[in-house]
Parts: C-alpha cells; sequence; structure tokens
C-alpha cells in the first residue's frame, strides 16, 4: 500500500495529465453521445447570448449583400404566387387540393456564429428547442443545402455545416441521376467532393448537383453546386469528383430549418428493412 | 497588483480576444491565429504543474464551449500546460528564476521568449492540428497549417505584450 502511494505520488503529474486528456479527447471524440456537453457548446445561453450580442453589431456589415439575396429570392417567390399566374381553367372545375399534402416546414433562423476555415465547421442560429427544432433536421440557405442540427439549446442551436468530417450528404447530379455522398477534405470552403460514384457512369463538367431526398432530411432537388472537376481514383472505379458549392459560407446570415413531417414515418418503414444474414454467415 | 485578481481579469479578456475577433479571421489555407496559449504561458513561475494543467483544463474547456471544438483546445493547453515546466527548466538562466516575478518578454528576454514560447507553440499547435485532422493522408495540409499557424501566432503574442505591458513597470 505504502508503495502504491508512492508511485502516486511520484508520477502524480503525469497521472492528472492523462486523466485530463482522457477526460478532453473522450469528449472530443465521441462528443454527439455526450447530452451533459451541450452545456459546453455555443448552444448554451451565455455562449449564444454573447454571439448574439456581436451579431447585433456585425449583421449590418453584409446589410447590402443579404438584402440583394432577400430580394432575388422574394422576387422568385412572387413569381410563383396565384397572383401572378394567368388563369387558364377560370373556375370551371373546383380543385380542392387533396392531391397533395404538406410534407416539408421551413423555419427562418438567422445565424449568429459561423466558421468556415476548421476541420469541422459549426455555425450557430437563434432558434431552439422553444421553437421546435430537433436533431438531426436539415438546414437550407436560399442558395442551396447548408446542414445539419447537430445540438439543440433552449433558444439555440449548433448546425453543423457541410465542411465537416464525414457529413455523407446524400446527393445524386440532377442530370443522369447518379447519386454519392457528399464530402469535405478539409481544404477549400469553397469546393466538396462527391464519393461513391462508379466510373463507368459519365458524368460532364459543370452538371448540377442537387439533393436526392433519400433520408428525408431534405426535399429532393435542393441545389448543392456545380461539378468543376472530375478525375478517376487510382485502383479504384469511382470518380473523384469536386463540386464547387452554391452557398459561400463566409458570407452567410440566413437559413431555413427544414421540418420533414413524415420523417417517422419514414424511418419506421426503413427500420423494417431485414439486417444483411448472409454475411453473418460467411 | 493581486496576482489572482490580474490573471482572472487576463483569463476573461484573452477568452474575449480569442472568441469574438480572432475566431472570426479566416485567411485561408488553414491558418488560425491563437492568441491565449499565451495566457497559460504567462501563468506565475511559482505554480505547480498541477494547478497549472487543471487551470489551462478550464481555461481551454471555456474556449470550446464558444469555438464548438468540445474538448480539442482543452486537450491542447493541457499539453503545453505539461511541457511548460520542461520547457522552463531546459532554459533556466544561471541564477534560476527567482528574481523574476512575471514571465514575459521584457523580464526574460527576447531570446528566451522566442525559444521557450516558440517550441511550447509549436507543441500545442502540432498536438491541436494533428487531433483536429486524426487522418493520416492529410498530413502534408497538418503540417502546412501548422508553419503558417505557429508564426502569426508567435507575432500576434508578441504584439500583445509589447502593446499592454509597460517596459518599466516589468523591470522593476
Amino acid at each position: 500500500m505504502r508503495n502504491l502511494i508512492a508511485f502516486f505520488k511520484r508520477f502524480q503529474i503525469f497521472l492528472v495529465f492523462v486523466l485530463l486528456q482522457i477526460v478532453a479527447l473522450s469528449a472530443y471524440v465521441q462528443y454527439s453521445d455526450f447530452a451533459r456537453l451541450q452545456v459546453f457548446s455555443s448552444a448554451s445561453r451565455i455562449n449564444g447570448g454573447l454571439f448574439e450580442v456581436r451579431n447585433s453589431f456585425t449583421k449590418h456589415f453584409n446589410l447590402e449583400g443579404t438584402n440583394r439575396k432577400l430580394e432575388w429570392e422574394n422576387a422568385r417567390l412572387r413569381e410563383k404566387l396565384k397572383i401572378s399566374n394567368y388563369k387558364i381553367d377560370r373556375e370551371l372545375i373546383q380543385i380542392e387540393d387533396t392531391n397533395y399534402r404538406q410534407q416539408y416546414l421551413y423555419m427562418a433562423a438567422a445565424v449568429i456564429n459561423n466558421t468556415y476555415d476548421k476541420r469541422n465547421n459549426y455555425m450557430t442560429i437563434d432558434i431552439g428547442k422553444n421553437h421546435g427544432i430537433r436533431k438531426g433536421w436539415g438546414v437550407i440557405s436560399s442558395k442551396g443545402v447548408v446542414g445539419i442540427v447537430h445540438l439543440v439549446g433552449e433558444s439555440y442551436s449548433v448546425v453543423k455545416t457541410i465542411l465537416s468530417k464525414n457529413i455523407n450528404v446524400d446527393v445524386s447530379m440532377r442530370d443522369g441521376g447518379a447519386f454519392g455522398l457528399l464530402k469535405w477534405d478539409g481544404i477549400n470552403p469553397k469546393i466538396c467532393q462527391i464519393s461513391g460514384i462508379s466510373n463507368d457512369i459519365s458524368i460532364k463538367k459543370f452538371t448540377k448537383v442537387i439533393t436526392r431526398g433519400g433520408s428525408g432530411i431534405y426535399p429532393k432537388g435542393i441545389p448543392v453546386g456545380v461539378i468543376t472537376k472530375r478525375k478517376s481514383i487510382e485502383g479504384k472505379p469511382l470518380w473523384d469528383l469536386q463540386v464547387r458549392i452554391a452557398e459561400d459560407f463566409r458570407t452567410i446570415q440566413h437559413v431555413y430549418v427544414i421540418k420533414n413531417v413524415m420523417l417517422d414515418e419514414l424511418k419506421e418503414l426503413e427500420g423494417r428493412i431485414p439486417p444483411d444474414k448472409e454475411e453473418e454467415d460467411f | 497588483m493581486n496576482i489572482f485578481v490580474l490573471n482572472s481579469a487576463r483569463f476573461v479578456l484573452f477568452v474575449l480576444f480569442q472568441v469574438l475577433i480572432l475566431n472570426n479571421l479566416e485567411p485561408g489555407l488553414g491558418l488560425y491565429a491563437m492568441i491565449y496559449p499565451l495566457f497559460i504561458f504567462m501563468l506565475p513561475f511559482q505554480m505547480g504543474t498541477v494547478p497549472l494543467m487543471l487551470t489551462s483544463f478550464a481555461f481551454g474547456l471555456v474556449i470550446d464551449s464558444f469555438s464548438n471544438t468540445f474538448g480539442l483546445h482543452a486537450s491542447s493547453a493541457v499539453v503545453m500546460a505539461f511541457f511548460r515546466p520542461i520547457i522552463f527548466k531546459w532554459l533556466s538562466p544561471r541564477d534560476g528564476y527567482d528574481s523574476v516575478e512575471s514571465v514575459n518578454v521584457y523580464s526574460m528576454g527576447g531570446r528566451w521568449f522566442l525559444y521557450s514560447y516558440g517550441t511550447l507553440l509549436l507543441i500545442h499547435h502540432t498536438w491541436f492540428f494533428s487531433i483536429e485532422s486524426f487522418k493520416l493522408n492529410e498530413f502534408i495540409w497538418i503540417l502546412l497549417k501548422i508553419g503558417l499557424s505557429v508564426p502569426s501566432s508567435f507575432l500576434l503574442s508578441l504584439l500583445v505584450q509589447f502593446i499592454f505591458i509597460s517596459n518599466k513597470k516589468a523591470i522593476r
């Protein structure tokens, strides 16, 4: 026993070092499982509050650009209004819309903190649990895909943007329909990569990339970006595709959080697929 | 001034400077200037390694909470605190540190500051960027990040000391 105490005394510094490293690194590596760790993110009230104060100053710097973006979007939405369409059927047939049901709901939010230069990039938005936000919902902007809600606080939440490791957004080509997963290699905040597309599928430069809507997070057809470069990976029958993403994360200020009303149904249905038994046999 | 009050004030100011200003400067190429290692560096000489590491851990956790890194900064700060006494011992002047009250460029001289702070910053940044990526095939990219960030953090720390610490007071 005395030897043990002597041992601890002797290596006290190193033991404290190891202990603190274990606490810090386990938090970093498996942060999503730590519910307590929400306290230590910008979704918490104090930190979110501080960022909101800062945002109230800095949001004016990009006001012109933001206004132009919103004007452009307003104009596009106005085109879709009933009053700007010429009515063809002239009350002959009354259409009661039972064919279409609302699937996706959108909630506007302001970005109050944002990075684009780290290996994993997050943004803090000013809505949270009080507004009904839940983890795993998609986030888009007027230009394209932004990310996925990662942590939810009382009135703020943290969004993991597509500029992150292992974000794996389901995307497909608008022409041709080949689909893969969106990834980011951490180098250029304007360029993402798509993996998992077989290189016998012909893909042209400047093909538009859209969301596939497979996982029910985003609706199908939200713009992601444009293919700028393609080459085949050596030794694998796959394309290495570079995508110039539509959203500019350096100036982003307003986003929409998407709620999929039918997400539970989709998940329940997909959960019923039996797991592969053949693999276990081998 | 009471040393505890001084360091608490520094704690808050360094956090605000790092979080509100430096975290938003993103000039590209992975350059990430960090000022907060200077806080750990400037903590009093007399502090034992264990209190030093605990302080650094708390400090790093506060930085983490603002930059959504979930413990990465805390881990790097503890590494730096662990190596600080070792580097200081290695570079100690002939008559020891007994006559010195505070750690900064003026009291210890430029060459000593370059060696000790430069080494600690290199250790800190290497740890930070390696753990952040944690992939061997991004090795060159990590090296580029370290190579760009270490000089900029160092110059920034030098600048902060030149501006905020008065020369006369430090020598006395």
